[in-house]
């Protein structure tokens, strides 16, 4: 318990040095998002407009006084409001967020469902021919780049096939089916990295875990095959593959932006990369705080879940 | 490295030569534009036509495969300096080091990657200048973990600290012991994080975060062409083919590095030498040995080295065969074949294995599973790894039921306290519900043989059950072994190294030695009579009772691919004559239960 | 082999029976219109970008607007005139009401115009609305500007659509502002979409065709077009130029096109030798500017010789809009007479983040190439490229814009030299006649006598060269057969097309 007193208090630690360095970095970062504001549309802004609006979006403090008090608003669960329109980021936020984790959610279920029997099925036969198969499709999958794989896919399944909608994306209470199809293709084109990953991961971690001398025991005790396979194979073929998989998730958290450009699937990155290009500093703040706690929460998740998978580690 | 390895590192070779010869091959400008031509297709001058400015398309690839690969390597370079260079201070240069090390990097994971790419780019301007420095902090995080998980490894090491105590200085150190000791992992690593920095910059640059047009790069290629996908949408194919090829590449690369740094041996399907055994029968078994081993031979793959030859040894009901010998001499590989449980690699050369008349060698996996574990069962040598760490000990003992009983969960669990009360463990309902690594050493062993008992088998192979525990323990192993014998008559195969420990409980004794059989007999006339000089050397190198020093045998057992012509024991035998060393000496049977493979061997009666 | 999109369409129509049609159930009288960018916001006076526009221009309507030709008509406004007592300007408003059931008054004029000019305000107009010197409103139909200068442009300011009249006191503070336009706004999703019903009270009888209007943000350009094809949407603005072809192609879709914003280089006085005109015009010289419409625009465009003035404008005149051909001959001599022989390196300011920018400058600096001049492209994200340009840190740049009108004192923001540094024109050169005769073309109600003022200001800029023309880009929406009664409006007016949703119709 002491153990998982001492991870939070280190996660919170590291969350706050992370967002203090992103209100920093964003702050030196060229481009004043009052001028941004004015000038869009490529019209010439007016400077007293200009001098206004910084005012009016208190931009015009100095930065350790802005630092503050956007310090204390976040202690208080308030993120600020976004500069381009007022609207809290805080429900910004919580209207994206959802989206980027069903998103994410459904690839995983995809790579998961997919990839980990594949893995299983291709190091009980290493070598064989779906071994060979199988490693080869997760290496081009692996190779092929996230936008590229993007574009193919509308071009192949929204534009030609006229399967699915060519992106967008409507709420699931609105309409579950149109949804559901519009959530297929970004997830499927996130899972492909994913599955290979995972398949990657869990064959080796299969193939290493065979070698161990508590298999030949569980033969040597006349267990069936199927029983050594999922009990004892994969029970502990599961940790280094749930690290790795808690690791990618993690990553994808703020790194959605291609996939969910490419397919026009409203999520977090999106906003997050909008808000870096107009420089609104609070959604900046907001979101990267956001990601960090989430990123953090679930490596202590994985942490937690392998202690549970893995009753040595709970000694200490 | 493995032969197959060769072509994942020539391809990777063979860009990075690409790469570097780029500016000397003949290509055209792959920055003039020629827009009256733009989206040209294949001609003379343009082997893979112009694109959206009229340049030429091939000497583009080239040059953006060049600069991609560049990029991602300059950067993994960097990282990996950097992040060595980390790791090893942050793992030997005390706390406060490592607490910065590991929660820097930390902080850095932290970061959404794009976002880090974002920031820094807008700050420092885009091009290649500023995406190598994001690219290397990116990365720089895998590299520091593995060289302090590498560090940490090492420093637990007695050697270390042996160092550390002559007054050796840190830095030498580090350089010493950890750089080959991660050298493997790091390789790995990189080349892993390179690939990464191909994907990444490809897309960094798809955003335009990356590199400067108009110099090429694969990830600009690509999202120039996606714009005019629908004109021509070769011009998105060639990036996306160079780019995959040598991400693949470099995958592989990866791949074959690791196999080669830890390497897990080449499994062999496994099916081939059953059937082609099947067509030569093992003769029929002799009428009552629990066991019969007949001539086994065992060869490694398909190479000349053969750890088992020739060997022969019986059982017979309720008796206990002491297997003795020195690493090397293949008394393990004779258990496991007894079980059909000879690890991948290991074929039958010839010879066969009788169980209760039953040839198992020739036996289907169903049949084999029915035998294993029920009519015959093992206890290995190390209880901690052999035991699920994952599982209560209950668990494994009831599958051991379960898999050759019919029985309810609850049931099997009841059975297996009862074993564990069996073995002697104290407050076995509590201890059931243990894991494998909060039981003590003896304790373990127990579990061991409550599981290798629970299906009431004939035969019981022990290989090493006492070699890892400290004497106490190994008396009270011993002496439980005993009682079970006597209780529940199963035939006892006690394989090990150690004499004294097999003399009280042997009726007969085998001694192997380098893949043979030299002596055997009943136990008490081979220890007080030995016909062999190695079972004379492995007597008088004994622990004894009257305090006299112990007499170590010279030489070493050899290699396999190294054996002497003649006797193998001949090299280190003080009584060896020419004629030992012409050619192997046969088995001499003096006796049906008395063989000795010495040809001098009236000279030792 | 080359694969051509038929070939591959022509595979897939070849399997019927896998081709599920993806489109939503339409509602009847609904259209559905595919925004190149989600607006950041909504404010009425604020300049927030062209998908901003287009949403307002739904929502709200000024004093005076234009019709499908681009001509100037009455809105909320139905006459206005000059009176010549004092050369006020008078507008009688018709009868009208806001969403909310209230009447248009002189009382929210003048509200809307107080609101733009205040001290405080981030309105596009304040500068031209702080010219105002008194607002009278004798009645509540009536409205009176006095200005403290004349302003012959006046009406074109009424029309501007940064101009919307908003109901009194809705717009306080970052309030959205209620106004009187023929769609009123239901629901928005932020960064999604934003849906309006149509407004039963507009002032135009039986206008607005469209029962319900939604607008879809599709910041990818090959989305946008992709959902245009498969038909979930209906209308899309910003069409790339790469799919015009296939569009027009299309028998079930319509493209229509016009050329209004433009591609010009602006530069850095105070970096040598930019302060040179002869050097400017050296390189107005040496450029291919088919090329830069080939290349950026796929043909969709034309060559800008000289000033953006529209060939349907009034005031063009032909001899000058083709003053600076590509003569390479002649930019080496002026080059030489700058002393500038052997050439020179410059650094040349773009961004990546927009392609057509990116796709200039690259032209660009091949062609000075040519002249000796080797160019280093300099090519920052936009908001940087901003900055940059604000502030002068360059030495010569890219840009594109539109002007505020089709007139030509639409263009004053991208030639003038007098105003606060901006980066849609260039920093640090001063062209005194230049501006002198852009503030009397502005104030001069004879229409022969602003002829003459803007021939000579012609003539003026293109002797001086603080802008350098490039290229006409041509601004195309693209839409389905079955709407009708859309236009894209002529020239600069392009992005106020949003004007002609209220005639718009899906059948």
């Amino acid at each position: 318990m002491a153990w998982l007193l001492h991870r939070v208090v280190v996660a919170i630690l590291l969350v706050w040095v992370v967002a203090s360095i992103v209100f920093l970095a964003i702050r030196l970062v060229p481009g004043d998002p009052a001028t941004l504001l004015l000038s869009q549309g490529g019209m010439a802004p007016d400077p007293g407009a200009v001098a206004a609006l910084r005012a009016q979006l208190g931009l015009d403090q100095p930065v350790w006084l802005q630092y503050l008090s956007v310090l204390k608003a976040a202690l208080h669960g308030n993120l600020g409001a976004s500069l381009e329109d007022g609207t809290p980021v805080v429900s910004a936020i919580l209207q994206r967020l959802p989206r980027t984790l069903e998103l994410i959610g459904a690839a995983a279920l995809i790579a998961i469902l997919a990839a980990l029997p594949a893995g299983l099925a291709a190091a009980t036969r290493r070598g064989g021919g779906f071994d060979r198969i199988a490693s080869l499709l997760a290496a081009i999958a692996l190779a092929i780049p996230v936008f590229v794989a993007g574009t193919l896919m509308v071009l192949v399944f929204a534009q030609w096939l006229r399967w699915v909608p060519a992106g967008g994306y409507v709420p699931l209470a609105q309409d579950p089916l149109r949804h559901l199809r519009l959530l297929a293709m970004p997830a499927l084109t996130i899972a492909l990295g994913l599955s290979a990953v995972t398949f990657r991961m869990t064959r080796a971690a299969a193939l290493e875990v065979a070698q161990k001398d508590y298999i030949r025991m569980a033969r040597a005790k006349g267990v069936a095959p199927p029983r050594i396979l999922l009990h004892h194979v994969l029970r502990n073929a599961l940790m280094p593959v749930v690290t790795v998989l808690g690791l990618q998730l993690g990553s994808l958290l703020g790194g959605t932006v291609l996939v969910e450009y490419v397919f026009n699937w409203p999520g977090l990155s999106g906003l997050l990369v909008d808000a870096v290009n107009a420089r609104d500093y609070p959604e900046v703040e907001g979101i990267v705080l956001v990601i960090s706690v989430l990123f953090v929460a679930l490596n202590l998740l994985m942490d937690i879940l392998y202690a549970v998978l893995d009753p040595r580690v709970r000694q200490r | 490295m493995s032969r197959v390895a060769w072509i994942p590192a020539g391809s990777v070779a063979l860009l990075a030569l690409l790469a570097l010869a780029a500016p000397l091959l003949p290509l055209p400008n792959p920055v003039a534009i020629d827009v009256a031509h733009r989206l040209a297709g294949i001609s003379a001058l343009h082997p893979l036509g112009q694109d959206e400015y009229g340049r030429d398309e091939l000497s583009r690839l080239v040059c953006g495969t060049r600069v991609s690969l560049a990029v991602a390597v300059i950067a993994t370079g960097i990282a990996c300096a950097l992040g060595v260079l980390l790791g090893l201070v942050g793992g030997f240069l005390g706390r406060f080091a490592e607490l910065a090390t590991v929660r820097s990097m930390d902080v850095v994971l932290c970061f959404p990657p794009l976002l880090l790419a974002l920031l820094v780019v807008t700050l420092i301007g885009p091009g290649a200048s500023a995406l190598i420095p994001v690219l290397a902090l990116l990365y720089l995080p895998g590299f520091v973990r593995v060289v302090y998980a590498g560090v940490l490894s090492v420093r637990a090491q007695d050697y270390v600290e042996a160092m550390r105590a002559l007054g050796a200085r840190r830095a030498r150190i580090m350089f010493l012991t950890v750089l080959p000791n991660v050298g493997g992992p790091v390789l790995v690593q990189f080349s892993l994080a390179a690939a990464s920095a191909m994907v990444l910059e490809s897309g960094l640059s798809f955003l335009g975060l990356g590199v400067v047009p108009p110099s090429p790069s694969l990830g600009l290629m690509i999202g120039e062409a996606r714009s005019t996908m629908a004109q021509a949408p070769m011009l998105l194919l060639w990036p996306c083919l160079a780019l995959g090829l040598a991400i693949l590449a470099l995958n592989a690369l990866c791949d074959a590095l690791r196999d080669a740094f830890d390497p897990q041996g080449r499994a062999s399907p496994g099916r081939g030498w059953r059937a082609l055994r099947a067509a030569l029968p093992g003769g029929a078994p002799a009428p009552g040995p629990v066991l019969e081993v007949r001539e086994l031979t065992l060869q490694i793959g398909s190479a000349a080295a053969h750890p088992v030859r020739g060997v022969s040894l019986t059982v017979a009901p309720g008796e206990t065969l002491a297997v003795i010998g020195e690493s090397g001499s293949g008394k393990s590989l004779t258990g496991l074949a007894a079980m059909a449980l000879l690890p991948g690699g290991i074929e039958v050369d010839g010879g066969a294995v009788f169980l209760e008349g039953r040839e198992m060698l020739r036996l289907d996996e169903p049949a084999l599973r029915r035998l294993r574990g029920g009519r015959i069962a093992m206890v290995f040598q190390d209880p901690l790894s052999s035991l699920n760490p994952v599982h209560r000990i209950g668990a494994q003992i009831s599958e051991a039921l379960r898999a050759h009983q019919l029985l309810t969960r609850r049931a099997a669990w009841r059975k297996s306290v009862g074993l564990l009360r069996r073995v002697g463990i104290p407050d076995p309902e509590r201890r059931a519900r243990a894991f494998p690594h909060e039981l003590s050493g003896g304790m373990r062993q127990r579990v061991m043989i409550a599981i290798a008992i629970a299906n009431d088998p004939v035969l019981l192979i022990a290989d090493e059950p006492t070699t890892a525990l400290d004497a106490t323990v190994q008396a009270q192993i011993l002496e439980l072994l005993a009682e079970l014998r006597k209780e529940r008559r199963i035939a006892l195969v006690f394989i090990t190294h150690n004499l004294p420990v097999v003399a009280e409980i042997a009726d007969r004794v085998t001694v192997m030695y380098a893949g043979e059989v030299v002596e055997d007999g009943p136990a008490a006339e081979v220890f007080a009579a030995p016909l062999h000089p190695y079972t004379a050397a492995l007597l008088a190198s004994a622990p004894r009772d009257d305090g006299t020093s112990p007499v170590g045998i010279p030489g070493m057992v050899p290699m396999l691919h190294n054996r002497p012509p003649g006797c193998s024991f001949a090299p280190r035998c003080s009584r060896r004559a020419p004629s030992c060393e012409v050619a192997t000496p046969p088995l001499n049977t003096l006796r049906p239960d008395r063989h000795t493979r010495c040809l001098r061997w009236r000279e030792l009666a | 082999m080359r694969l051509s999109r038929r070939s591959l369409i022509a595979a897939g129509a070849a399997l019927p029976f896998l081709r599920i049609p993806a489109r939503a159930a339409t509602t009847p009288g609904k259209l559905v219109f595919g925004l190149s960018s989600y607006p950041p916001n909504l404010f009425p006076w604020a300049n927030a970008g062209t998908a901003a526009e287009t949403a307002k221009l739904a929502m709200f309507r000024g004093l005076l607007g234009y019709d499908a030709e681009g001509k100037l008509r009455g809105e909320l406004a139905e006459s206005w005139e000059r009176d010549p007592k004092d050369g006020a300007s008078v507008f009688h408003l018709r009868q009208a009401q806001f969403h909310n059931g209230d009447p248009v008054t002189s009382a929210d004029v003048a509200y809307t115009v107080e609101q733009v000019a205040a001290a405080q305000s981030t309105a596009y107009l304040r500068t031209e609305m702080q010219g105002i010197a008194k607002i009278e409103t004798p009645d509540p139909r009536t409205v009176r500007f006095v200005t403290k200068q004349p302003v012959a442009t006046f009406p074109l300011l009424a029309a501007s659509s940064f101009l919307p009249i908003c109901a009194k006191g809705s717009a306080d503070g970052n309030a959205p502002g209620i106004g009187a336009g023929p769609f009123v706004p239901t629901a928005q999703e932020r960064g999604v979409a934003i849906e309006f019903k149509a407004f039963d009270k507009y002032y135009r009888p039986g206008l607005p065709k469209l029962k319900a209007l939604r607008m879809v943000a599709y910041q990818d350009e090959n989305l946008r077009v992709a959902a245009l094809q498969t038909g979930d949407v209906d209308l899309i603005e910003y069409v790339p130029w790469q799919s015009m072809s296939t569009i027009e192609q299309d028998a079930k879709l319509a493209l229509q096109t016009t050329n209004g914003p433009f591609m010009y280089l602006v530069f850095n006085g105070k970096a040598a030798p930019f302060g040179d005109a002869r050097v400017r015009n050296a390189i107005a010289y040496a450029i291919r500017r088919e090329e830069i419409v080939k290349a950026a625009f796929f043909g969709r465009g034309a060559p800008m010789e000289g000033i953006p003035i529209p060939d349907t404008s009034p005031f063009y005149d032909a001899e000058r809009a083709h003053h600076w051909g590509h003569d390479p001959a002649k930019a080496k001599a002026l080059l030489n007479q700058a002393g500038l022989a052997n050439g020179f390196s410059a650094k040349l300011l773009a961004t990546a983040q927009y392609g057509m920018h990116k796709d200039t400058a690259t032209v660009v600096q091949q062609h000075l190439a040519e002249i000796g001049i080797a160019v280093e492209l300099v090519l920052p994200d936009w908001a940087t490229r901003v900055n940059l340009g604000n502030r002068g840190q360059y030495e010569f740049a890219v840009g594109g814009t539109s002007a505020d009108s089709n007139d030509p004192d639409g263009l004053a923001p991208v030639l003038a030299g007098n105003l606060t540094p901006s980066y849609v024109r260039s920093y640090g050169i001063e062209v005194p006649r230049l501006d002198q005769l852009l503030a009397a073309g502005r104030a001069e109600f004879d229409e022969a006598k602003r002829r003459a003022i803007y021939e000579e200001m012609q003539d003026v800029a293109l002797a001086e060269a603080p802008f350098v023309g490039l290229a006409w880009r041509s601004q195309g929406y693209a839409m389905s057969r079955r709407v009708q009664g859309f236009h894209n409006l002529p020239g600069a007016l392009s992005f106020y097309s949003g004007t002609t949703f209220e005639d718009t119709d899906i059948v």
